[in-house]
């Protein structure tokens, strides 16, 4: 039932078809394009606003909003009209009845409303399942009501990601529409909306052009007159088929041909004759326009980030201009070509080479997530080089490092290096790039270290500043170092990422010294060298380093002899601390120690750190920043038996669990479990215990099944669980039970073979268990059930993964000494049965 | 003349180098080579996988000297390049014809 006067209804229905009959009066005589529907569209304009303005508007502000065909005002006669009612807040009574006052009139006479009704907020987040309504609003126009609200609705709705969204389903669309024709715009009776060269594709010509670059349309294949013209064809023909048809009728069949021919006013003597001038004319026309479209899908540049479009010459800013002005999208600008895998344009270059010097480094990267896109911009990956050898060409890489400028064209005079030390330091990069992803046989080894390392792109950090002090002729990698470290501070560095890079740039020498010219043989200067490096990930990247580094001395420098020499020595050194570290113990002298009690918090007594590190391998320091080691100690106060204390933190997507508990069977395999029994995929880990017992086990893992991220207690689950099954009140086997084998049916035969080794000569005090296998749910909780089982315990436990191949390596006892060669032989044979599925 | 070649570890080239440089003896050549004598290498495991190193790293110096500084030399070399253990390398002495100074195309005596 309407609620309006019906006096009303009666008006709009004489004005609706005072205005109908205006347009098939244009359209009869044939001059329904253009201009008739933008005419027509204005006076259901007129007639909307007089509905607007009965209904009285409503409390707060509303927008009547034309979209689609009818917001380009290209209003035929029986198209729907297109209509977004927008309200500024919720949708009350009051807004309710404006709809209804609005509306009902409107359906009274028979009019298609297409409407949407929507309140601002819901454009807050960008709607992907409706790319159709998506592209409708490029063409929003106020028709009655609030032009603020269309304002704050076109601010909400134009960013460049919204628009790289829309153009991508509009490529997509487009795709499928022409499917549907079989690709040809050659059709005996076409559809002068949907059909290749038709309506749709010239709408989209537009578009395409609007959201990329609006002169694209003036440098076409066609001349802009053409295809404007084609479209006031295209117009034409479509009011006749409606006023033919009197309904929403597009296709022109063969019968509405002669008609349309008629109309039109072609010449011929034969109705055939005139209806073959009309569809030639019809098909000249497709074509410009299907040719138009082509041109513009090569060229236009797809949206790639905020004022960035990838063309096929690169990445170039959209708008130049407003690019001068926010040097902190040129980084952006960059990271943007890596990921297309190409450069950006020289003129995108030209435009940064003229405005680089008005700028500070700082300005590169104002906010706390530039400086974390740039550290990612360092992943080592093919087109690195390219692209810092582009930011270094155009005077970006030293403006962003000074520090870097200060070595440029810099020569070092020696026999030994080939290129300018700038140059030299991006070879480095380069090469481990390359590195990255050679098929060379004889570089899988070194490969599959720089695949294992957890972030590549500190090593890239360390080596685009490891010469910088270079610029002095004398000592270099301490004045390096100085200069490096102030770069670091400016770019927030986290800590702990800081001293990794600070590490490698001061000893970027050490690795090839140590490998030839010292006799590596000697395990004293294995340990040596182990010690200075504490852990396996910085190993990994100083091999690496040295390796990119001599590479970029000259071509010839690396010899295979030298290779052999580093990769013997990253072994040894390897083996030394994934396997002899058991044996050394904290010091009261050692490194780090010092600081770790002058920097601890009020409520940590010296005594009570003092009492925690004991026994607990001197690598442990190296491992854990202070902070975490802190944790540590406030979770091993006041610990009881059968007590578990537990911290749970996030950091990006990686979890980490520290638990801290007294000794006691399956301790390890049981929390494994829980991990397990939740889902979580362990990464890395590192269980420890000490002499009295304590044990303090930290798992970084993820939550691949989203398990903490969509439970509100979730926490407390896991943390519960874990106490319940540490302290003997749950068991963790039936939990796991249905999960296993789900897995174990779906990953079929594991594709990496399981290798278990047990060896007793590592290490003075433990049989150390190293495990190589396919990365699996509940793989740490089978082993170490194992081993559990076989009276052992677990006392170290090193856990790391790279891409599907879990890495443990296990330090055990049985009855506090080291296994026989019988109780080794029983327990890698059960080892090796369990992980080939064969228990 | 003399052609002595010897095999060495290579760490210990320095030492090498410096013992002859105490005879003023300057002029070699060092070259990286691999190989092995009675000392068969070993094979390291990493993360479950053998490698096989049965080829090890050396450095072969080879100088030229004349006969009266011989036996001098191979003393210096043997005893900068001993370490007493397995490995430690080779010396091996050649008679020499003839040598030529190719810049002048003259004979040395």
């Amino acid at each position: 039932m309407s609620t309006t006067q019906p006096g009303a209804g009666a008006a709009i229905r004489v004005a609706l078809d005072a205005a109908r009959d205006e347009l098939r009066g244009d359209v009869a005589r044939g001059a329904g394009g253009r201009a008739a529907l933008q005419q027509h569209a204005d006076r259901v304009d007129g007639l909307l606003r007089s509905l607007y303005a009965e209904a009285g508007g409503a409390e707060r502000p509303v927008a009547v909003i034309a979209l689609g065909g009818y917001g380009r005002r290209h209003l035929c006669l029986h198209s729907d009209i297109d209509l977004l009612l927008l309200f500024e807040g919720r949708i009350g009574p009051a807004e309710e009845r404006f709809l209804r006052a609005f509306l009902h009139p409107l359906w009274d006479v028979g009019v298609v409303v297409g409407h949407q009704v929507r309140e601002l907020d819901e454009f807050a987040d960008l709607e992907r399942d409706n790319p159709e309504f998506l592209l409708a609003l490029l063409d929003a126009r106020l028709v009655a009501g609030s032009r603020l609200l269309v304002d704050r609705l076109g601010a909400m709705f134009h960013t460049p990601a919204t628009h790289a969204y829309i153009l991508q389903s509009l490529l997509a669309l487009i795709e499928e529409r022409h499917a549907r024709f079989n690709a040809t715009l050659y059709q005996l009776e076409p559809d002068v909306k949907e059909a290749p060269g038709a309506l749709r594709d010239l709408m989209a010509t537009r578009t395409i052009a609007a959201l990329t670059d609006t002169l694209l349309l003036q440098r076409g294949p066609a001349d802009p007159g053409r295809f404007e013209e084609a479209e006031d064809f295209l117009l034409r023909v479509r009011s006749i088929l409606h006023l033919e048809a009197e309904r929403n009728q597009n296709v022109l069949s063969h019968e509405l041909q002669e008609r349309t021919a008629d109309v039109l006013g072609y010449p011929g003597d034969e109705p055939r004759q005139r209806v073959e001038r009309l569809m030639s004319d019809y098909f000249r026309h497709a074509r410009t326009v299907s040719r138009t479209l082509e041109w513009m899908r090569r060229t236009a540049p797809t949206p790639v980030g905020p004022n960035l479009g990838l063309t096929r010459d690169g990445v170039r800013f959209l708008d130049p201009v407003q690019a001068a002005r926010s040097p902190a999208s040129w980084l952006a600008a960059f990271q943007a070509a890596l990921d297309a895998g190409t450069g950006i344009t020289d003129e995108a270059l030209s435009c940064i080479q003229q405005h680089v010097s008005h700028y500070r480094a700082e300005d590169f990267t104002p906010e706390p997530r530039d400086r974390a896109a740039f550290l990612k911009l360092l992943k080592p990956r093919p087109g690195l080089y390219a692209a810092l050898s582009q930011m270094h060409d155009c005077g970006l890489l030293g403006r962003l490092f000074p520090e870097f400028d200060a070595v440029s064209w810099r020569v070092v005079r020696d026999f030994y290096h080939k290129y300018t030390v700038d140059e030299h330091t991006l070879l480095t990069i380069r090469n481990l790039e390359r590195l990255m992803s050679t098929q060379a046989q004889y570089r899988e080894r070194f490969k599959m270290v720089a695949a294992s390392l957890p972030s590549p792109e500190l090593l890239v950090l360390a080596l685009l500043l490891h010469d910088v002090g270079k610029w002095r002729d004398d000592e270099h990698a301490l004045e390096s170092v100085r200069m490096a470290a102030e770069a670091l501070e400016r770019l927030q560095v986290a800590a702990d990422a800081r001293d990794t890079v600070l590490f490698l740039i001061r000893n970027h020498l050490q690795m090839s010294l140590v490998a030839f010219r010292r006799d590596t043989e000697d395990p004293e200067i294995v340990k040596e060298f182990a010690r200075l490096l504490g852990t396996e990930d910085r190993l990994k990247m100083l091999c690496l380093m040295t390796l990119a580094d001599i590479e970029a001395v000259s071509p010839e420098t690396l010899t295979p002899w030298k290779e052999e020499l580093i990769w013997r020595l990253y072994v040894d050194t390897y083996n030394h601390l994934t396997q002899r570290y058991g044996d050394e113990l904290i010091e009261r002298n050692q490194a780090g120690l010092g600081e770790l009690l002058s920097w601890r918090p009020h409520d940590i007594p010296e005594a009570e750190i003092m009492r925690f590190l004991e026994g607990l391998p001197r690598r442990y320091l190296q491992l854990f920043p202070r902070e975490a080691i802190y944790r540590h100690v406030r979770l091993a106060r006041d610990i009881g038996a059968d007590e578990v204390h537990v911290s749970l933190e996030q950091n990006d997507t990686v979890w980490s669990l520290s638990v801290v508990t007294l000794d006691k069977p399956f301790l390890f395999s049981n929390i494994c479990g829980v991990l397990s029994s939740f889902g979580m995929n362990i990464l890395r880990g590192q269980a420890l215990t000490n002499p009295n017992g304590l044990v303090l086990d930290v798992f970084q893992f993820t939550d691949d099944e989203r398990f903490l991220a969509l439970n509100v207690d979730a926490h407390v689950q896991v943390l519960q669980l874990l106490r319940d099954v540490v302290s003997g009140h749950a068991d963790v086997t039936a939990l796991l039970r249905g999960r296993e084998q789900g897995v174990l049916h779906a990953r079929g035969a594991p594709r990496v073979a399981p290798v278990v080794r047990a060896d007793n000569e590592a290490s003075e005090r433990y049989t150390i268990v190293d495990i190589v296998a396919a990365n699996a749910l509940g793989l740490l909780y089978r082993i170490s059930g194992v081993i559990s089982r076989h009276g052992c315990s677990v006392e170290l436990v090193l856990i790391s993964t790279e891409g599907e191949r879990a890495i443990d390596v296990f330090h055990i006892t049985r009855a506090g000494i080291k296994l026989t060669e019988a109780e080794q032989r029983a327990l890698t044979s059960d080892l090796q049965s369990t992980l080939e599925g064969k228990v | 003349m003399k052609l002595i070649k010897s095999i060495v570890r290579p760490n210990k080239v320095d030492e090498v180098k410096d013992a002859l440089a105490r005879l003023n003896i300057s002029g070699m050549t060092v070259t990286e080579v691999r190989g092995h004598g009675k000392q068969k290498g070993h094979t390291a495991i990493y993360r479950g996988k053998e490698y096989n190193v049965s080829l090890l790293p050396k450095m072969e110096v080879e100088i030229v000297v004349n006969d009266s500084l011989a036996d001098e030399a191979i003393k210096a070399i043997v005893e900068a390049a001993r370490t007493g253990e397995i490995g430690d390398g080779r010396v091996f002495v050649f008679p020499v014809l003839e040598s030529y100074r190719i810049r002048t195309g003259e004979k040395d005596a």
